[in-house]
């Protein structure tokens, strides 16, 4: 039909109707992906949402014939009563505490790895390169049960030395290998200039590279944070006394706990999920950009 | 002349000897604490695990050496073994896929540059933000099976026996694939993926379009194609990710109902951490190491059929 409206008329007119179909394809595709990434994001959202409205309603109200999508009168009591139910402020105060000891740790001893592998020609370094590597690879479990059986020995247990300990000793090989990535990033006229102005190693690191090297820094503290904020398995297996549970390892502990109430507490655990989420969220929203850049900075050539 | 050469020769050989002892001493020196850890941490515990794995030690008494006993006892004397190999097995293959697939599909319609997408790819990325305890309590009241609002919804359409999600062993593995889907899908998979799609020179898609190609077709023969190193690497890291799952099924069933979450991680914590079979607890850890290492080098063996690879 289209071929045989253009033989018969004038090219101009061709045209008119090839752009005019063009322009109805595009519409169409426009509103396919509009179409799709709502249902997605429709899907995706109602989750969240939900977390937050169950949080706000009371237990009645969650167990009725015909749910309630938001509360009656939101129930802001909910999130005095977790703190008042189980140690929950205590629980987020031990997970902030853990994540400042570990941040620092892998700030300062990733850096230097990263520095010895970018800048120095030191004898093995290849060798030494693959298996800082091949250490990403290897199942943390292996390692696992015989790092329990020392920080035992070391009577260690119930302590966050367990916890923290190895981002004070490098803070893992992908750490260090963003931050290595990053260093060579960096120009080595920058140290030269440097060296003929008298600085040592050490202070070329401290302030030549540290400075330019902030966005890759807090890359790392952003990952490091989510990494102990989330983890579950250490501090389930290290921590016994409850008031030294990690936010994640409370959380899961509220949920079959023996309260002075035995009313469904899916609200309260839903206010605890909220909590929980709240730091990440905040820090997300001031740092948006480092939380996505781990993957530009590792120069993922995929 | 000569000599003088020579002795330039010898200043540089004594200077470039100087250095490389200077190169060697701040190298070591500044990878000093990760040469800690990787002694303390990784390469020691590796081969005392390793060790262990011959032995039967219950912390009480001194490891005492078995041979290959715990490895044998795991094929033909553990009810366990198989069963929890075959649903993480189970839970990889159907989650996996899954989310790579996802994250494609999502980074693909993502990248068309259409007003407003940051919104939709923030709001994508909201998920994966929420902290694992915290997904897996929100999911266990979403899809509860009396009161939950997913049923209450199943229900309100006239799905009158609606699944039993978690409490319901047939369902409880896909209603952890569900969870994991929420909050793998628009994370950090999807940005790879999204930096992958940066990498697509546009010349690609305007050769395909003056050839004539649909939307359909370019993404197809030359999105897809061209995303194949990514998928790979996503899907690589997927699988070791999946064959190590244990807080999602901890928090949400502790592993039941009767067993049915009881993946391998599972079954490794139980015997080293609750029965204290420290012994049979490192030969588990280590089969699924082994397992994954063979995994791993499987796909990068298939990945040299598979992905393209563009300018090589």
């Amino acid at each position: 039909m289209a071929t045989t409206s253009s033989q018969s008329s004038t090219p101009v007119i061709a045209v008119d109707h090839a752009s005019s179909r063009a322009w109805r394809n595009q519409r169409a595709r426009k509103l396919f992906i509009y179409t799709t990434l709502t249902i997605f994001g429709l899907f995706f959202a109602f989750p969240l949402f939900w977390t937050v409205s169950s949080s706000l309603q009371t237990w009645q109200e969650l167990r009725s014939y015909t749910p309630h999508l938001l509360p009656e009168v939101p129930q802001w009591s909910n999130y005095a009563d977790v703190f008042r139910l189980v140690p929950f402020a205590r629980w987020v105060l031990n997970s902030f505490t853990i994540v400042f000891i570990t941040i620092p740790g892998t700030i300062f001893t990733a850096t230097m790895t990263a520095y010895a592998f970018a800048r120095f020609n030191f004898f093995g370094k290849n060798i030494w390169f693959i298996l800082l590597l091949s250490t990403m690879m290897i199942p943390a479990i292996v390692t696992f049960i015989p790092q329990y059986l020392l920080f035992f020995n070391l009577k260690l247990i119930d302590t966050y030395v367990p916890l923290t300990i190895g981002a004070w000793l490098g803070g893992g090989a992908f750490m260090i290998f963003l931050l290595r990535q990053f260093i060579m990033s960096i120009p080595r006229d920058l140290d030269e200039a440097a060296t003929i102005d008298g600085a040592g190693p050490f202070r070329i690191l401290w302030s030549v590279l540290v400075p330019l090297m902030k966005p890759a820094l807090t890359t790392v503290a952003i990952l490091q944070f989510l990494t102990d904020w989330n983890d579950f398995f250490g501090p389930f297996i290290y921590l016994n006394t409850m008031t030294r549970y990690t936010a994640a390892v409370g959380l899961r502990t509220f949920q079959n706990m023996a309260l002075e109430t035995t009313d469904p507490r899916d609200h309260l655990l839903m206010a605890g999920a909220a909590i929980m989420t709240i730091p990440v969220l905040v820090l997300f929203a001031v740092a948006q950009r480092y939380f996505v850049s781990g993957v530009v900075l590792s120069g993922l050539k995929v | 002349m000569t000599g003088a050469t020579s002795v330039v020769k010898a200043r540089t050989g004594r200077r470039t000897f100087a250095s490389q002892r200077r190169q060697n001493l701040y190298g070591y020196l500044f990878m000093l604490p990760w040469l800690l850890g990787f002694f303390g941490l990784f390469i020691g515990p590796g081969l005392y695990s390793f060790y262990l794995s011959f032995t039967k030690y219950d912390v009480l008494s001194p490891p005492e050496f078995i041979g290959f006993r715990n490895y044998v006892n795991m094929v033909t004397n553990d009810d366990l073994f198989w069963p929890s190999l075959g649903r993480t097995a189970y839970y990889t293959l159907l989650s996996v896929p899954l989310s790579v697939i996802g994250s494609m599909f999502l980074a693909i319609l993502l990248n068309s540059k259409l007003r407003g997408v940051t919104i939709y790819r923030t709001l994508f990325f909201m998920p994966s933000l929420v902290p694992l305890v915290a997904s897996v309590l929100l999911f266990k009241w979403l899809l509860n099976s009396d009161f939950g609002i997913v049923n209450q919804g199943l229900r309100g359409i006239g799905v009158e026996r609606p699944p039993g999600w978690f409490s319901d062993s047939q369902w409880a593995i896909p209603s952890l694939v569900l969870l994991r889907l929420w909050g793998a899908i628009g994370g950090t998979q999807m940005i790879i993926f999204l930096a992958g799609l940066q990498g697509v020179p546009t010349e690609l898609y305007d050769a395909a379009a003056i050839d004539g190609a649909n939307a359909w077709q370019s993404t197809r023969h030359v999105t897809i194609p061209m995303l194949t190193p990514t998928i790979f690497f996503n899907t690589v890291l997927g699988i070791i990710g999946a064959m190590q799952t244990f807080a999602a099924a901890f928090v949400a069933t502790e592993g039941g109902p009767g067993f049915a979450t009881w993946f391998f991680a599972l079954h490794i914590w139980k015997q080293a951490f609750d029965y204290f079979n420290m012994g049979y607890g490192a030969a588990l850890a280590w089969v699924l190491a082994i397992l994954i290492v063979i995994l791993t080098l499987i796909q990068i063996r298939l990945s040299k059929r598979l992905v393209f690879y563009y300018g090589e």
